[in-house]
């Protein structure tokens, strides 16, 4: 059992609390989601389990915490480290040796266990997640999900009581999140592990969760059973949202038991050509018989694609599939062999400088741009770079569309992550491009902003702008998408219609298809409309 | 072959026969072990790349060492041409002499750098790592992870630097570097603290005390003083009875202070080394190899172990002994193909 008693946490040269009175308790072999916008506390109050927080971080604390006897507050991060395994965000910022079976050796060697007992540890583990065929690999040859894998393994070893996960599926495609929480489940049956996870995807954790704590900036925060807690927030996933609009309780969190019910008017969504007119429907850009090979290995192979103005392409497929690398190809990064034609001139005839004058690019890691003193200065740096000018007035009316105007004189690292990222947004396309790439920008957003980014994109797509997207979230794509392309081991395997992305390609199933199979409605608003 | 005391001997062996050889036949001939060993040692796929990356390394370090020596020394008599003397520092003859000394200078610093190159082959981070006292145990880490966090360092410079020229930033002046030394900055620094909560939470640097007594911080500095003054002694050319007392006594304090910090530390290691029987005719070649070259040093004659081109190029001295002992560096390759069958 964890108890947790009128806890409340301040970071230092804070003046307000991250949570107050916070009080709850989790059974054990149970696993509790913890929710919540950006900044609500989540990665906080997970730290507070094994100690890190307030021993490594600092600041104040008081309440009780109780872990399965042990005290965190006074024991600290060594003593919980028998009992408490953590997995944080980025699992490749937390390796410490190059090797696979090293580095899950690493807690063992800490305890001072001896070298045999070591060994099987180790092998148990192993065995436990499956992960034989790795035993033996650096951890740089493996692949996205099964580092998660090795840091579930190095957290888990020797035998815990609890597994913390901070945001274990942000960064997967939808097939290997689903094998790694396939995983989490068999382990909390198999051995009564108890788990905690914060995240701001629910729809696919929502089947394996016992309980939901849902942290709010100056709000109560509430603690219960999924339908308990889910009742009372208001961004959720697809299947929560369509059971509110249909008066579906209790609320069901697995589509199995979403009721067998007809909506009044049952009328199968046709799949219509896109609406886009005969202006915007220009081509844009063009890439033509695209392939790439690096190191002997083909990366990309034979990838035909057409953009047109305005439109909002959606580019989804498992992790190394060669997504980033298209993307890297169009900015003419990458030595290629095929053509890649933008408004109508080859890219090989261009040089760099007139490539991206007409093409944005936002990294993975939006924290790459961000340099300057103020969110004023970055939109000016991009101005400089391609030797333009905008008065203040055009600045901050510009910062107003990214809702920042009040944040124009602040240092842009010191803001949200949903700010930080609109900071990069808006220092990428202050030159207005007419194509806008992006890569996996939803990675670690809340529901609010998201929403906030599905504004930006949906304005841009009225202004002619071309937005190519590469994410994981298929709720995401299927809400903004005009079109989407599966990229599967280097090769386009599907691009059409999001109806046909997202209710025919079983990975990529948004929950809205999984409820309504055959209706061909992939939103809420699908379920809305009808 | 995988004895990490096995291939430091090697390793330390094969570096005092590098510094005891100037002559560019010898030279070459290590030079030429070291890039088959690495080459043999090197991963499956990645034998090539090492291959083409050591060669171009080794090809620049050799030519910029020659065209160095070659402007600036102007001894030799064989003249190739000739600057004006007016010209400051490189004015004079370009002579074949000073650019075969550079020539075998760079030599000298490929070998050593090879040497490096295999040993990094041959061992892991964790394997080296694992010599330094469990008292040290954190200071063990900090050169691990460096080592490991210097290859991400490379690959998030190319990503920033990517980010940024595709924003505009034309990457030409000393101060559009700004732009990838503040994010690259932020994000080491965010990573270097993920890490270390990542190290706590798994229990590393756990002590039965939490304060080191007293006593053992006293004797350290006792130990570290002694040293340092028969250091002072030794320089000043005092008589050993001097000097060597305080090294001893410094030693052994240290040792023992060592000692009883390792006892509070209670890792253990998931590697234990065993002597293969590779490992052991490995070591039994290089016992073979030093008493030869110790006993050549004591009875031969080792001139020809030394080479000057100056005043005018010959053909270096060769004899049987140096030459045998530059097959050091071949040594390992019949025991590692031996150990992959």
């Amino acid at each position: 059992m964890i108890t947790i008693n009128s806890l409340t946490f301040q970071y230092p040269q804070s003046s307000q609390p991250v949570f107050k009175n916070l009080t709850f308790e989790i059974a054990q072999g149970s696993l509790t989601l913890v929710t919540g916008e950006s900044g609500s506390g989540k990665s906080t109050l997970l730290r507070c389990f094994n100690g890190l927080v307030p021993h490594f971080s600092g600041g104040l604390i008081s309440g009780d915490i109780d872990v399965f006897g042990l005290n965190p507050i006074e024991e600290g991060p060594e003593i919980l480290s028998k009992e408490v395994g953590f997995v944080f965000q980025e699992p490749e910022a937390q390796f410490i040796y190059d090797s696979v079976e090293d580095e899950i050796a690493f807690t063992l060697e800490n305890a001072g266990m001896p070298y045999a007992a070591m060994h099987s540890k180790v092998s148990e583990i192993i065995h436990q997640l499956k992960i034989e065929d790795i035993r033996h690999r650096k951890i740089r040859q493996i692949s996205g999900g099964e580092k998660q894998l090795v840091a579930i393994a190095s957290a888990l070893v020797g035998g815990k009581k609890l597994l913390i996960l901070d945001e274990p599926t942000s960064q997967l495609d939808p097939q290997t999140a689903d094998e790694l929480l396939s995983h989490i489940k068999k382990m909390k049956q198999e051995q009564g592990l108890t788990i905690i996870i914060s995240a701001h995807r629910l729809e696919r954790l929502l089947p394996y969760t016992d309980n939901i704590l849902h942290l709010a900036k100056g709000a109560d925060p509430i603690y219960g059973p999924p339908q308990q807690v889910l009742s009372q927030i208001d961004l959720v996933p697809p299947i929560i949202e369509i059971a509110k609009k249909l008066k579906i309780s209790p609320l069901p969190i697995k589509i199995e038991e979403f009721p067998k019910i007809s909506p009044s008017n049952s009328t199968t969504h046709g799949i219509k050509s896109n609406n886009l007119n005969d202006e915007t429907n220009r081509s844009i850009l063009i890439i033509k018989n695209l392939s790439v090979i690096f190191d002997k290995q083909t990366i990309l192979k034979g990838i035909n694609l057409n953009i047109r103005k305005g439109e909002i392409l959606s580019i989804i497929g498992p992790n190394g599939a060669g997504k980033t690398t298209l993307l890297r190809s169009i900015l003419g990064l990458v030595h290629k062999k095929g053509q890649i034609i933008l408004n109508g001139d080859e890219i090989e005839t261009l040089d760099f400088a007139q490539i991206i004058r007409q093409i944005a690019y936002l990294p993975q890691n939006p924290n790459d741009l961000l340099f300057a003193d103020t969110v004023t200065e970055e939109l000016q740096i991009t101005l400089k770079n391609h030797g333009l000018e905008k008065s203040q007035e055009e600045l901050v009316s510009f910062l107003s569309r990214f809702n920042l105007v009040d944040k124009k004189n602040a240092y842009p690292r010191d803001l949200s992550i949903g700010e930080r990222q609109r900071v990069a947004i808006a220092a990428i396309t202050i030159f207005e491009p007419e194509i806008i790439l992006l890569d996996e920008p939803t990675r670690g957003l809340d529901y609010s902003t998201k929403s906030a980014l599905y504004t930006f994109l949906k304005a841009w797509s009225d202004q002619g702008i071309a937005v190519i997207l590469i994410t994981h979230d298929v709720e995401f794509a299927a809400q903004i998408a005009d079109r989407v392309t599966i990229l599967e081991g280097g090769k386009i395997t599907f691009t059409g219609h999001p109806r046909v992305a997202f209710t025919q390609f079983k990975p990529y199933q948004t929950q809205t298809a999984r409820i309504f199979p055959g209706r061909n409605w992939i939103t809420t608003q699908d379920v809305v409309n009808n | 072959m995988k004895n990490t005391a096995v291939w430091i001997f090697w390793f330390l062996t094969t570096l005092v026969l590098i510094f005891f050889m100037q002559n560019p036949i010898y030279l070459i001939i290590f030079l030429l072990g070291l890039i088959s060993l690495g080459y043999h040692l090197s991963e499956k796929d990645e034998k090539s790349t090492w291959l083409k990356k050591n060669l171009q390394f080794l090809a620049t370090i050799i030519f910029v060492s020659a065209f160095i020596n070659g402007l600036f020394t102007h001894s030799g008599k064989t003249v190739l041409f000739s600057f004006p003397d007016s010209w400051m520092l490189i004015g004079g003859s370009v002579t074949l002499e000073s650019l075969t000394y550079g020539a075998i200078n760079g030599i000298t610093i490929c070998a050593i750098f090879l040497l490096f190159r295999v040993l990094n082959c041959a061992l892991s981070v964790k394997q080296l790592t694992r010599l330094i006292p469990r008292a040290l145990y954190p200071i063990g880490m900090i050169i691990s992870i460096s080592l490991t966090f210097f290859p991400s360092i490379q690959r998030r410079i190319c990503e920033i630097k990517e980010a940024q020229m595709i924003r505009g930033n034309p990457m030409k002046k000393i101060r559009d570097w700004l732009p990838i030394l503040i994010p690259l900055l932020v994000s080491s620094l965010e990573n270097g603290i993920i890490l270390s909560e990542s190290m706590t939470s798994r229990g590393f640097y756990t002590r039965k005390t939490k304060n080191t007594p007293i006593f053992l911080i006293i004797g350290l500095i006792i130990g570290t003083f002694s040293i340092f003054s028969g250091w002072i002694f030794l320089i000043y050319d005092y008589p050993a009875y001097y000097y060597l007392p305080l090294f001893i006594l410094g030693g052994i304090i240290i040792f023992f202070i060592l000692r009883a910090l390792s006892i509070q530390i209670e890792t253990t290691k998931y590697h234990q080394e065993k002597l293969s029987k590779n490992d052991f005719l490995f070591l039994v070649f290089n016992l073979t190899f030093v008493f030869i070259f110790s006993s050549f040093m004591i009875f031969g004659n080792p001139t020809s172990l030394s080479y000057s081109p100056f005043p005018a190029i010959s053909f270096p001295k060769i004899e049987f002994i140096p030459i045998f002992l530059t097959l050091l560096t071949y040594l390992p390759i019949p025991l590692i193909t031996y150990d992959h069958h």
